[in-house]
């Protein structure tokens, strides 16, 4: 667009007796010949007008074209590239942190890649580094008012790169990584399902970001998502039976108790370490279990089993019909059930049949055993 | 290429990066000093940290000195230090001034090359390498040939000559390795500056030497151009108009050129320009050093003659002193304290350290700070301007850092000129910092030449940045465009209110928006804008005034003449009226009793000299109709 200069000036309003003059048949006084200096932005533009014989205003919609198409190819339109990284807004909070809390900040935050969290590359994380620092590095707050000592957030940001470089140290924060544990929380019950007013649609819609989010800790990749309604039968079946031997490489480390290093008192050291170890243990159960839970969940209520199960009755029931023309007619219906009620009577007396002997056995074995008794006790009588 | 085909290791060549966007720079090639700049307009140091690299190189036995560290050869080392060689460039031998007294290398007459000037250093020699042993031993390896190696011998001193534009090649592939190491990456362009008064043969010189130094020259920038590139790319200064008038003051060690520029929204020509190259830094250089040289004298009761020196101590001694002042000028540049210049064994193993305050420096720089003042003025009365029509002066080279020069010329532009002093933009590498500007400028030209795409239509775009392309010719406009507001009781000479538009010496075709609020008046009703559309010529008014008297104050002396003072004044008369423009308003409103509403104004400036002149109204969702009138083409 055109540039428009804004002015202060305010012109009078105009006075009655003015009336527009006729323009007289003048123009410009002559005009001379210069030589411009061949340099410049504007240079380009005006050579572009003259070269395509553009007007002004074609030429600001060309330049508008230009800008977007070079926007769409440099991404943000940062110049270099930075894979993606992109600006993210710095919340307050952030600037809060505590360099000595370190274990309790969210590592993806204090470099800016919340956006993309477990997903980010390292060439991400470099590049998404050295812009904080370049922002952050306590030389560039030297002189800057308030206090220029403050670099507890530049440390905040090494803090961050050294746990998000070193693989080991950066799954065990995946493993904990504070984003998700709010959303673990949230996984849908069975009556948020049944109740809704499409089950079925509510059952994917629900449990799709669950296993997406818990795909994550697969050792095996790529991990079987939930799919869709129409999936196969071994389809659904490979996904269960996937989750159900899900190899997790979850751990819980992080949240260990600060052994304490300087302490000399080894038994002291071996009573923390244990208490961690049995403490990850105990988590890491706790954690087979909740995905368990979840698969256990998805299992009873997923609409796909109900179909299968559904469809594989059709086809049962269609084979049956296939083999038996005809079918079974009413009356033999009938008939069939009537003998069951008549085999089932005489079970029934039977049992009772059985029943009665069976005390009356009972009562005998009983007798006997009395009998026997007061014999015994005779016998010892005289002798004493 | 080393054995089995691997390159040895710490192969110097940067590498390649296929990037979208190549890496240029732009070199500030000045004849005293140079420096680098990249992309983002940023300076660059090289490898001793300077971003001000001084054009020098020195040979010294078997080493080569270039930049700064060549610079202090000049004390012990002169006759094989070169400095100055970039004005040689493209010369004959025939057409230099032979009676400069120099005390770097004498330049002479090329041995070999007729008409050809050259500089002849001495320099030792590596005397070629012996034979290795294996090659001397037979397949027998007879007892009577030693296994050792030959020892290499002494180096041998012989006579070097060299032509500047050797001298200049070597100083570039300097420039270019050190832009190469700071960036980490292969320099795929560069835009190099050249003085704007540097004929064809000496343009080819300079493309020719760039190319030898494997730069790929994207463009030749003339000085003034790349300073225009600087200050018209950031945000635009407080109190500065797009369409202004620029003095550019370059004052480097060894010359002042002077540019007078018309920047039109980033369009740029030159109004006029001179060079002198009989006043410079190096003269200011002199002044201190004679200053300095009697205070040691005074000091140390220790005679020392210099500027000019004969005694070889002497001689020595300015030297020291010379290399020293660099640092006592910056330091006076920077701060308003005093600066201070000490130099270890000056003569006679005599320490001398000495201080300045900036009035002191002032007034020893005063004939210099003149002579720029005189030939400023040269220049605008050459151009049929004035101090007055100045809006901006931007100061380029290490010696315009001094604020005195800027007070001197102070005196002459109105309050309102901005200078990189008022604008506070010298110091840290601003916008205005008079010694890497040339260099930022250039390097913003390059990352614009680098942007352009190579396909067909853009080739001939592309064309139009080289020399003597035929798009850089324009027409002008003479006199200054503007709208008037008619006033009935108006007591200005144009019987209203004047808004200038396009300014003269605007390039055309050209365009103009400007937007303003208009007073309607008290009554409501429908309400009508108009104006008229004149061009003016400028000028200025001279008037003596007597100094206001000041009552209280006795007069000390009786027979003190009054003296009357010069008062300018910007003048505007009207030549000739174009066209009446009238607009109806709809969306007025009411503001403190009084209607108002805002307008915008459009003029486009047709290549044929024929003007379209268009108003609407400024609407809160929807602009007001338009309304337009035209002049015919010339």
């Amino acid at each position: 667009m055109a540039d428009v200069l804004q002015l202060t000036v305010v012109p009078p309003p105009l006075p009655k007796s003015w009336s527009p003059q006729p323009p007289p048949a003048k123009s410009l006084s002559p005009l001379v010949d210069r030589k411009l200096i061949a340099a410049g932005p504007a240079y380009l533009a005006h050579v572009r007008r003259a070269v395509h014989n553009l007007s002004f205003e074609e030429h600001d919609k060309h330049v508008e074209e230009e800008r977007k198409r070079l926007q769409e190819l440099n991404g943000d339109g940062v110049g270099e590239d930075d894979l993606g990284v992109g600006e993210e807004e710095e919340s307050p909070e952030l600037s809060l942190l505590d360099p000595k809390e370190w274990k309790k900040q969210d590592h993806y935050a204090v470099l800016g890649l919340s956006r993309l969290r477990y997903r980010a590359t390292p060439a991400q994380i470099k590049v998404a580094h050295r812009k904080k620092v370049l922002k952050h590095h306590p030389d560039k707050k030297a002189g800057v008012a308030g206090d220029s000592n403050d670099d507890a957030f530049f440390k905040c940001i090494q803090k961050a790169m050294d746990v998000l470089t070193n693989p080991e140290k950066r799954r065990q924060f995946d493993s904990v990584d504070p984003h998700y544990e709010s959303l673990e929380e949230d996984v849908p019950t069975a009556t948020e399902i049944s109740k809704a007013k499409d089950p079925n649609r509510a059952f994917f819609e629900q449990f799709s970001p669950v296993f997406e989010r818990e795909a994550r800790f697969s050792r095996v990749q790529p991990v079987p998502l939930l799919g869709e309604y129409s999936d196969t039968k071994a389809q659904v079946e490979g996904f269960y039976d996937f989750w159900y031997n899900f190899d997790s490489w979850r751990s819980f480390e992080y949240l260990d108790k600060e052994v304490n290093e300087g302490s000399d008192n080894r038994d002291d050291k071996r009573y923390t370490e244990k208490k961690n170890k049995t403490e990850r243990a105990r988590r890491k159960k706790e954690d087979t279990a909740r995905l368990r839970g979840i698969v256990d969940l998805a299992l009873s209520v997923d609409p796909r089993i109900k179909r299968i199960k559904q469809e594989e009755k059709e086809a049962r029931d269609a084979k049956k019909k296939g083999k038996s023309s005809s079918g079974p007619s009413k009356a033999e219906l009938e008939e069939q059930k009537k003998r069951a009620e008549e085999e089932a009577k005489q079970k029934e007396e039977a049992d009772k049949l059985a029943k009665a002997d069976a005390k009356k056995a009972k009562a005998a074995a009983a007798n006997a055993a009395k009998k026997a008794r007061r014999a015994a006790r005779d016998q010892e009588a005289p002798a004493s | 290429m080393a054995i089995n085909g691997t390159f040895p290791n710490g192969s110097a060549n940067a590498p390649v990066e296929a990037s979208s966007q190549p890496t240029v720079v732009g070199i500030n090639f000045g004849n005293s000093y140079a420096s680098i700049a990249e992309g983002l307009a940023e300076s660059i140091a090289n490898e001793d940290g300077e971003r001000q690299i001084a054009c020098a190189i020195s040979f010294h036995g078997e080493e080569t000195y270039i930049g700064n560290q060549a610079k202090a050869q000049l004390v012990k080392n002169a006759s094989n230090t070169i400095v100055g060689f970039r004005n040689l460039l493209g010369k004959k031998f025939s057409e230099l001034p032979k009676d400069k007294s120099t005390t770097s290398a004498p330049i002479i007459q090329h041995p070999d090359v007729p008409d050809e000037p050259a500089y002849k250093v001495q320099v030792l020699q590596a005397s070629p390498s012996p034979l290795p042993p294996s090659a001397l031993t037979t397949k027998t390896n007879t007892p009577a040939v030693s296994q050792t190696a030959t020892p290499r011998s002494e180096p041998a001193p012989v006579d070097r000559i060299l032509t500047p534009s050797e001298v200049a090649t070597i100083f570039l592939k300097s420039l270019l390795q050190s832009a190469e190491d700071f960036l980490g990456k292969k320099v795929e362009g560069a835009v190099i500056t050249v003085p704007g008064w540097f004929d064809e043969k000496q343009l080819a010189a300079v493309r020719q030497v760039a190319e030898n130094a494997g730069i790929n020259v994207l463009q030749l920038l003339e000085d003034a151009g790349a300073s225009a590139v600087t200050t018209t790319a950031g945000p635009l200064a407080d109190g500065l108009n797009p369409d202004r008038t620029q003095l550019v003051v370059d004052l480097g060690a060894s010359s002042l050129s002077l540019t007078l520029l018309s920047i039109r929204h980033g369009l740029f020509h030159i109004l006029a320009s001179s060079y002198d190259s009989n006043i410079g830094g190096d003269q200011i250089d002199d002044k201190l050093i004679k200053f300095f040289a009697k205070e040691f004298t005074k000091k140390t009761k220790t005679p020392l003659t210099v500027c000019p020196s004969t005694d070889k101590a002497d001689v020595r001694a300015e030297a020291r002193l010379r290399l020293a002042l660099e640092h006592t000028k910056r330091t006076i540049s920077a701060s308003p304290g005093a600066a201070t210049c000490s130099v270890e064994s000056l003569k006679d193993g005599l320490d001398f350290t000495g201080t300045i305050n900036r009035m002191r420096f002032d007034m020893e720089a005063r004939s210099v700070y003149s002579a720029v003042y005189a030939k400023a003025q040269e220049l605008l009365a050459s151009a049929d301007l004035d101090f007055l029509h100045v809006d901006e002066i931007v100061y380029v080279g290490g010696s315009a850092s001094l604020p005195g020069l800027d007070e001197t010329l102070a005196q002459g532009v109105q309050e309102s000129t901005v200078t990189p002093f008022t604008a506070g933009t010298v110091i840290g590498g601003g916008i205005g910092d008079p010694t890497t500007l040339l260099a930022r400028g250039a390097a913003l030209q390059a990352k614009l030449l680098a942007q352009i795409g190579h396909s067909g239509e853009d080739e001939e775009v592309r064309k139009a940045f080289e020399q003597g392309s035929t798009w850089v010719r324009a027409k002008a406009t003479t006199r200054s465009i503007g709208i008037l507001f008619p006033e009935e009781s108006s007591d200005a000479e144009l019987g209203g209110q004047w808004i200038g538009v396009i300014p003269r010496e605007t390039a055309v075709p050209a365009r103009r928006n400007i937007a303003f609020d208009v007073d309607l008046g008290e009554d409501g009703g429908p309400h009508r804008v108009g104006f008229e559309v004149w061009e003016v010529k400028e000028g200025v008014k001279v008037e003596k005034v007597k100094p206001p008297k000041d009552e209280d104050e006795e007069p000390l002396d009786e027979d003190e003449e009054e003296e009357e003072i010069e008062v300018k004044e910007k003048t505007i008369e009207k030549e000739g009226y174009l066209a009446s423009v009238v607009v109806e308003t709809k969306n007025a409103k009411k503001q403190k009793g009084r209607w108002r509403t805002r307008l915008e104004v459009q003029f486009l400036l047709g290549a044929d000299g024929s003007v379209e002149v268009s108003a609407w109204e400024v609407g809160t969702a929807v602009s007001g109709e338009k309304a337009s009138v035209s002049v015919p083409p010339l």
